[in-house]
């Protein structure tokens, strides 16, 4: 087995990660920004002044905590950021909130609610089938009668309610 | 007394039985909110929001708020029982709160949270009604250079009073800037930065935003600790909490100081978190049993929760008043305000005094309602943690995805919670605040609109922002809390060098 407590990435390289995304971010907002003009027009400031701006102060302040970072990389390279067995908890956890989404984008938020919630109680919490589509059904019905029944709220529907004609 | 009179029109309104039934439904919903983790009062609020859309802005208000109070309690339940903070705000009272639970006086230290809470809300709520009556005064000096300055003051004092990188917190606020100009422009109508995309017109909510960033991405960080309850059993025996709450009165001193630490922090935007611990660090310095604390100390139960108290609801002022939230939680619900057509600022409490003093009524109402209701219910909600996480923690998400949904119906949000999630996850582990990224999206829009209409005021002449001692004293003040950082770096840099060539 490999060492659960190895670590995959360290402090330093997520640090110049995240700053070199932000500077990209910041550079993609002052590109968009230059589509308006970005100087006075008869109206004051023109509509991409602001976001020029904006875009500007973001890859600025990105630069400077990439140096703060690397003026630091001796104890950021000491430093773990994401250890194996953290990355295994991650992974378990953001894996099915995931599918979760894809589901309910597609087959709308009830169906995918029943499905992730029996799944995870069926093979994280090692519950048998009909106690885990108990409480994931019982918790669709739930929501239903909070949301559409009472406050009035639709939720994200997909093709099988359209065949319950289910509203 | 104009404020008196005002007050007692507000608590005609805010104690009408329909308004104390949402009070106390805020304040169940928001003690369940607070008590699991991942859920904290931003997230609960923000959850919430949409379902009020269609309410009155009153009963809106009292919900949404009396849901915040229920918030903080829930969170010092979990501190004090779990040594789990169920909201940042409440990392202090874990210091002395467990130690006192584990050593059998669960009882003492959660009556000792909750009356200290209590009178930590209501002195924050006092000195709210007295300053409300003053904020009229201003209303009418204010225009946009003036509205302009405020909100450059408030995110410079992000920059200035941070405790971690200015850069981050810079890159931060001006990333929720860049959201915040996503979709049309209020001004000239021309639509930006959507790169085509069609669900991008009408922008990025702030709601999905900080669902995805405090919810989501609080749960992922609590999933990669490995999430362990070991709760100790709470018994509430009510002759046990009379005792305790007799001996309140011995930590006046304490009382009285946290409660002011609280009351500044609220009304300038440090927030409750770092008052908390601000007041959590003066009690040790200055009592007399230091090496008590951190064993189970009840003054460092007493303090952190009145400055944590008083700091939430001293929040609403400025929020009410100028536009300006002190805590992340704060600036949700004034998001709502606006949703709900109502404009926060100084006009308000000339346009719509109904509402602002209704509000206040009901802060005196719901802070006491909370304290009872939370003592009544601690052992129920403490059960809530047995439930095993493979069952709460998908619920948990599964509410956050909904709630995302709910938000305008777009079936785009569901992805943005979920990229949210992943960019609070980073963010938090990387130290990069999220508060100033939450507000600069709610506050985007009107600020960039104060500043192109003080440009236009003025003819593009910056000195708009000097043009009469209001405005320039508000910008001064935000530049030297902007330059703060390098100034105090300066200054330690000055003082170690002489130190340095005598060693």
């Amino acid at each position: 087995m490999q060492n659960p407590s190895a670590v995959l990435v360290s402090r330093f390289v997520a640090e110049v990660a995240l700053a070199t995304v932000t500077a990209a971010i910041g550079a993609v907002v002052t590109l968009g920004a230059l589509e308006f003009g970005t100087g006075w027009g008869d109206g004051g400031p023109q509509p991409g002044y602001f976001p020029f701006y904006i875009g500007v102060i973001v890859m600025l302040a990105s630069g400077a905590t990439l140096v703060e970072a690397i003026l630091n990389r001796e104890q950021h390279r000491a430093t773990p950021f994401l250890r194996r067995e953290q990355a295994m908890r991650i992974l378990a956890f953001f894996g099915p909130m995931a599918g979760f989404v894809v589901l309910a984008a597609v087959l709308g938020l009830y169906v995918a609610l029943i499905v992730y919630l029996t799944a995870t109680m069926m093979v994280q919490g090692r519950y048998r089938l009909w106690r885990a589509l108990a409480v994931s059904v019982g918790s669709a019905i739930t929501f239903y009668l909070i949301f559409e029944v009472w406050f009035r709220v639709p939720l994200l529907k997909g093709p099988l309610e359209a065949l319950l004609k289910i509203h | 007394m104009d404020n008196f009179g005002n007050l007692l029109d507000g608590f005609r309104i805010a104690a009408s039985g329909y308004h104390v039934a949402i009070m106390m439904a805020g304040v169940l919903l928001g003690i369940l909110v607070g008590v699991l983790p991942g859920l904290g009062a931003p997230n609960g609020v923000s959850l919430l929001l949409p379902l009020t859309f269609t309410m009155d802005p009153v009963a809106a208000i009292i919900l949404l708020t009396s849901m915040y109070w229920g918030a903080l309690f829930g969170g010092s339940t979990t501190s004090i029982l779990f040594n789990i903070p169920g909201e940042p705000s409440s990392v202090a009272t874990t210091f002395d709160g467990y130690p006192m639970a584990r050593d059998g006086r669960a009882t003492n230290a959660l009556t000792l949270a909750f009356l200290s809470a209590g009178t930590g809300a209501l002195f924050g709520v006092v000195v709210i009604t007295g300053l409300s009556g003053w904020v009229t005064q201003f209303a009418l000096k204010f225009s946009s250079p003036e509205y302009f300055a405020v909100y450059l003051l408030v995110f410079a004092s992000f920059v200035g009073m941070g405790n971690t990188s200015p850069f981050k917190t810079v890159v931060s606020m001006t990333l929720g800037f860049a959201v915040a100009t996503i979709g049309v422009d209020t001004i000239s109508g021309n639509v930006r930065l959507t790169f085509g995309i069609p669900d991008l017109v009408k922008g990025i909510s702030f709601l999905v935003a900080v669902i995805g960033l405090f919810g989501l991405g609080e749960l992922l960080q609590t999933m990669e600790e490995g999430l362990r309850f070991e709760g100790i059993h709470a018994r509430i025996s009510p002759r046990e909490v009379f005792r305790t709450a007799l001996t309140l009165p011995r930590h006046w001193v304490t009382l009285l100081r946290s409660a002011l630490v609280g009351c500044w922090m609220g009304i300038t935007p440090g927030g409750p978190t770092a008052a908390s611990f601000m007041s959590y660090g003066l009690a040790k310095r200055f009592s007399r049993r230091k090496e008590g604390f951190g064993k189970g100390e009840p003054d460092g139960v007493v303090a952190p929760e009145t400055a944590d108290h008083a700091a939430g609801t001293c929040a609403i002022l400025p929020m009410l008043a100028l536009g300006i939230p002190g805590s992340a939680t704060a600036a949700v619900m004034m998001g709502g305000l606006m949703i709900w057509g109502l404009t926060p600022g100084p006009m308000l409490f000339i346009e719509r005094p109904d509402f602002v003093w209704s509000t206040i009524a009901s802060m005196y109402l719901g802070n006491v309602i909370a304290v009872v209701l939370v003592l009544a219910t601690v052992p129920m909600f403490a059960a809530i943690l047995r439930i095993p996480f493979s069952i709460i923690g998908p619920m948990i998400v599964v509410v956050c995805f909904v709630g995302a949904y709910t938000v305008s119906g777009a079936r785009l949000d569901l992805w943005f919670a979920l990229l949210f999630g992943i960019v609070g996850y980073l963010l938090k582990k990387l130290d990069y605040p999220i508060a100033p990224m939450v507000l600069a999206m709610i506050l985007g829009d009107k600020m960039e609109d104060a500043f192109r209409q003080s440009m236009l005021m003025a003819k593009g002449s910056m000195g708009v922002f000097y043009s009469n001692p209001l405005v320039g004293t508000i910008t001064t003040l935000a530049l030297l809390l902007l330059l703060w950082p390098l100034v105090s770096r300066l200054l330690r840099a000055a003082q170690s060098r002489p130190a340095g060539k005598t060693g």
